[in-house]
């Protein structure tokens, strides 16, 4: 009951009073928990630094200036407290120093930022469960907690290695947001389809382009989080993907007349032809043979 | 003190594993590390054994698990930090490690760095995954594929105004990779057969970014490199050779200029890639052909190609007020695949004419993107967008030349609410348009719907999750449609400080319907037309629970099922753990641990069926000191 008279009249009782800061070595006093660990945070760099402004500096860098909150015995109505405040306002704070970066160049326009998930919803500055970038868990299950059914895709029996911690989901996601815009995807030297980080071979050029590699991306038949094909397509079986595609028919493909119909020569009944990429193995593209076969 | 810092870091260390090992989450010894000289030093390393008896379809397991016995360094942390944010070379390392010693996930991260001065940040994989084989591969299949990365990223005087960046990146890739041979003639049979490959890229780059008024210039020069050697030889049958090394570069830059002021933020971009590729493909065969002729041939293949790509972006953000925000995005890219090519091709002795020209293609895409933002309070704002593009695609192939442009116009609206106290509520929608898709499979006419509900107490988080994504490309002749949704919920619980549980559901359904066109029959096959229905029903279920067993003993627990019902092509994969770590003393962990993997599949493709069930274990120590 007291603190709840606290927290309702210190508003009223600093009406008017100017706040001031008071150093970091203030709030330790109070806070040891937080202090305890605190030269290992990134954010230690700015009390050691010893010449930024105090407005920079410290606990009161991000929790603004203490006098109010030392002289009411603390409260939360009385420092700016990360807990209290809305989406927009934590976005603000943070980047008031956190702005530099290349990376975060797009975060106001990122999807994270249209769905209110701000900074404090997936780092933890007081009790980051990784030293590095001080999220609040291990990557993957931080970004699990939103997005349970990318969590289902990764625990299909052939996917890219996330839960075995070989890779990371920002590996092609940049969750501040990217110029590429959707599912915040990363882009390969700046400006490529992000695949092409890693798969480097499928670049090209190739005299010989599969055209939707090239115009609709990766994704036109790959999944890349999880599949059940172990080729990562969006079907279990290659030939009923690509069937879906080249049917000639209608006004697609290159040169608007239809996609290539599959070959006469090839007796779909025959199981050696249902796999189309046993033979076609260039498929994303070759230089010597216009059908991809080597 | 130890038992407060042990309350504060647990639970977040405790979080769910899906591997099941390692194991060095678990907190071992003093939190607060130990002081040597000007630094602190935290360290944990886990060493132990790992077994796996596999059976069923090993090629299956090996594609999809891949862990083998032996003894590994299944994971270690050390962080040093200057005690006072002055060391003399360093104020923090940070470096941890998984499974080295032949796990086939293997990685290490390193960051180093020293205050006002540099960073440096180092990230090094690999990994050993089975090349999914087929029945032709001959033995072959045993190889495993390795695949090497490594990043080396260094900025020098990371906190002040003017910043320089290096970096170093590199990827290999070593294994067997399909390839085929089909000689004498294109009537015959293709056979294929896997070669040896070796990729290599190398990425090199150096920038800047300063501050100056304002805003923010960042300048990136880029040299990246590619070689590729593959290499097929053979005297079974025929006597053939295949060599065909491949080498590509792609030097670039990037300009970026980014300001935010009291009422208008704006970002710049401007890249630039200039692909180029250099290529041979020499064939030799001696052997008989179809007929049982003898014969000799030799083709060769050689030529380069170019393949620049520009993009430029702006984008502005305006706050007129503050409850209000636009912003307008413009995006341009331009790729161009073009380049000379020669053929020649020698048949018994005798140069034959054969030609082809290289496939010209190039897209030029225009985007123009506004989203606006209103914010009534705290707790409630609403968002809604524009965006069109058009693009052009031009293309030469086979003598052919050809144009077309499509647009897409599509508009997005949402809102995002907190209805009560710790519960968040998003509702996004998108519709969208395209007037001439590339693909049968393309967008044409969409939406999409994401929602999601979050409810967050201290020790409970709650969450659900609709998406849908619906596509319709039919035309007259032909028909498309996909429907795909997605449900999900998810529930995280911490109810004691002894026990917490962290679990989700989620249900992904798919249905596509394709017109197809194909031939069959034989000896003559005839052209069939028909529709290809693909149903996939996927109920993957997430269960994790931690138990505190009294001081000394913690245990986990894991179960996950992805099942897909079909009716296209249902199967079952499914992974149960327990894992159990003992505090032997304030420095030292035992722990143990099991996790089984189960593949079922009830598809039966080509009547084969690739099930397989493995028993993966490890017992470790973990030494923290």
């Amino acid at each position: 009951m007291k603190l709840v008279l606290l927290a309702a009249l210190t508003p009223l009782l600093l009406a008017g009073q100017s706040n001031h800061y008071v150093g970091s070595q203030v709030c330790r006093t109070c806070h040891p928990d937080v202090w305890l660990n605190f030269n290992r945070n990134p954010h230690f760099q700015s009390i050691a630094s010893g010449d930024l402004p105090p407005e920079k500096t410290g606990c009161e860098g991000c929790h603004g200036p203490g006098g109010n909150h030392v002289a009411a015995g603390g409260g939360k109505p009385t420092i700016r407290a990360f807990s209290q405040m809305g989406p927009e306002q934590v976005l603000n704070a943070c980047l008031a120093c956190h702005s530099k970066d290349l990376s975060r160049v797009n975060i106001r326009r990122s999807e994270h930022t249209n769905a209110d998930v701000v900074c404090t919803n997936c780092h933890s500055i007081h009790k980051a469960a990784t030293p590095k970038f001080l999220l609040a868990k291990r990557q993957s299950e931080l970004c699990y907690t939103c997005h349970a059914s990318i969590r289902a895709q990764f625990e299909m029996p052939v996917k890219h290695r996330v839960n075995e911690g070989f890779m990371q989901c920002t590996d092609c996601h940049n969750p501040h947001g990217t110029f590429s815009g959707r599912k915040m995807v990363t882009e390969a030297f700046d400006n490529e389809e992000p695949c092409l980080k890693c798969h480097v071979d499928k670049r090209g050029p190739f005299v010989y382009e599969h055209a939707s590699v090239r115009i609709e991306g990766c994704m036109a038949c790959h999944v890349p989080h999880g599949s059940t094909n172990a080729k990562l397509l969006t079907r279990p079986v290659v030939f009923t993907m690509c069937l879906e595609c080249h049917n000639g028919a209608g006004t697609f493909g290159r040169d608007n007349t239809g996609v290539f119909l599959q070959s006469a020569s090839h007796n779909m009944q025959d199981p050696k032809y249902q796999k189309c990429t046993l033979c076609h193995v260039r498929i994303h593209g070759s230089n010597a043979d216009p059908t991809f076969l080597r | 003190m130890k038992t407060l810092i042990a309350v504060l870091i647990l639970p977040a260390a405790l979080m769910a594993q899906d591997t099941v090992a390692p194991t060095a989450d678990e907190q071992t010894g003093p939190a607060r590390g130990e002081n040597v000289g000007d630094y602190n030093v935290v360290q944990s390393w886990e060493f132990g054994y790992r077994y796996a008896l596999v059976g069923g379809s090993q090629e299956e397991y090996r594609a999809d698990v891949n862990y083998h016995d032996g003894i590994r360094l299944l994971g270690s942390s050390l962080t040093v930090n200057s005690r006072d944010g002055h060391g003399r070379w360093f104020d923090e390392i940070v470096l941890t490690t998984q499974g080295l010693g032949n796990d086939p996930y293997e990685s290490a991260v390193l960051r180093v760095r020293k205050n006002k001065l540099y960073r440096y940040d180092m990230l090094w994989r690999q990994n050993d995954y089975f090349n999914p084989g087929y029945a032709i591969a001959g033995g072959e299949h045993l190889q495993d594929t390795v695949y090497r990365t490594q990043d080396h990223e260094i900025t020098l005087l990371p906190e002040s105004a003017i910043r320089f960046h290096a970096g170093y990146s590199r990827v290999t890739q070593d294994g067997p990779a399909l390839t085929t041979i089909q000689e004498f003639d294109n009537k015959s049979p293709v056979y294929p057969v896997f070669q040896n490959t070796r990729q290599q890229f190398d990425d090199y780059r150096v920038g800047a970014d300063g501050t100056f008024k304002g805003f923010r210039f960042t300048v990136q020069r880029r040299w990246e490199y590619f070689r590729e050697d593959s290499a097929y030889n053979t005297t079974q049958g025929i006597d053939f050779n295949r060599s065909a090394p491949y080498r590509g570069q792609t030097p670039g830059w990037m300009g970026n200029l980014t300001g935010e002021f009291k009422w208008v933020a704006i970002n710049a971009r401007a890249t630039y890639a200039g692909g180029r590729g250099d290529f041979i493909q020499n064939d030799s065969a001696t052997g008989l052909d179809r007929f049982g002729n003898m014969q000799n041939q030799q083709i060769v293949v050689t030529g380069n190609g170019d393949r620049p790509v520009t993009t430029g972006d702006f984008s502005v953000t305006l706050f007129p007020v503050d409850r209000f925000s636009i912003v307008n995005n413009t995006s341009v890219a331009n790729i161009r695949m073009s380049g000379n090519n020669a053929f020649a091709e020698l048949s018994n002795g005798t140069p034959l004419f054969n030609s082809t020209d290289f496939q010209l293609l190039t897209m030029r895409l225009v985007t123009n993107t506004s989203t606006g933002r209103y914010r009534f309070s705290k707790r409630l704002d609403v968002f809604g967008g524009f965006s069109y593009s058009d693009r052009l695609i031009q293309s030469y192939e086979f003598g052919t030349s050809a144009e077309q442009t499509n647009h897409t116009k599509a508009g997005t609206a949402g809102v995002n609410w907190i209805a009560v106290k710790n519960l968040r509520l998003h509702l996004e929608g998108e519709i969208g348009r395209n007037d001439n898709p590339f693909t049968p499979i393309s967008l044409r006419n969409y939406h999409a719907i994401r929602s999601r509900a979050q409810y967050r107490a201290r020790a409970l988080t709650l969450g659900a999750r609709y998406e849908e994504a619906y596509n319709n490309n039919s035309i007259q002749i032909t028909a498309y449609s996909s429907r795909a949704r997605t449900y999900s919920a998810d529930a995280s619980f911490a109810a004691r400080s002894w026990l917490s549980f962290d679990t989700s559901y989620s249900r992904l359904h798919l249905d596509t319907i394709g017109g197809i066109a194909f031939f069959q029959g034989a000896p003559f096959a005839q052209l069939t037309t028909g529709t290809s229905v693909y149903i996939s029903n996927l109920h993957a279920y997430n269960l994790g629970a931690r138990f505190a067993l009294g001081k000394r003993a913690d245990l986990y627990t894991g179960y996950t099922l992805t099942k897909d019902t079909g009716p296209s092509f249902p199967l079952t994969y499914h992974s149960p753990l327990v894992r159990l770590s003992f505090r032997i003393n304030e420095k030292l962990r035992y722990n143990l641990g099991y996790q089984y993997y189960g593949y079922h599949e009830q598809f039966g493709l080509f009547s084969t069926y690739e099930n397989f069930h493995a028993n993966t274990g490890y017992t470790s120590l973990l030494w923290s000191f």
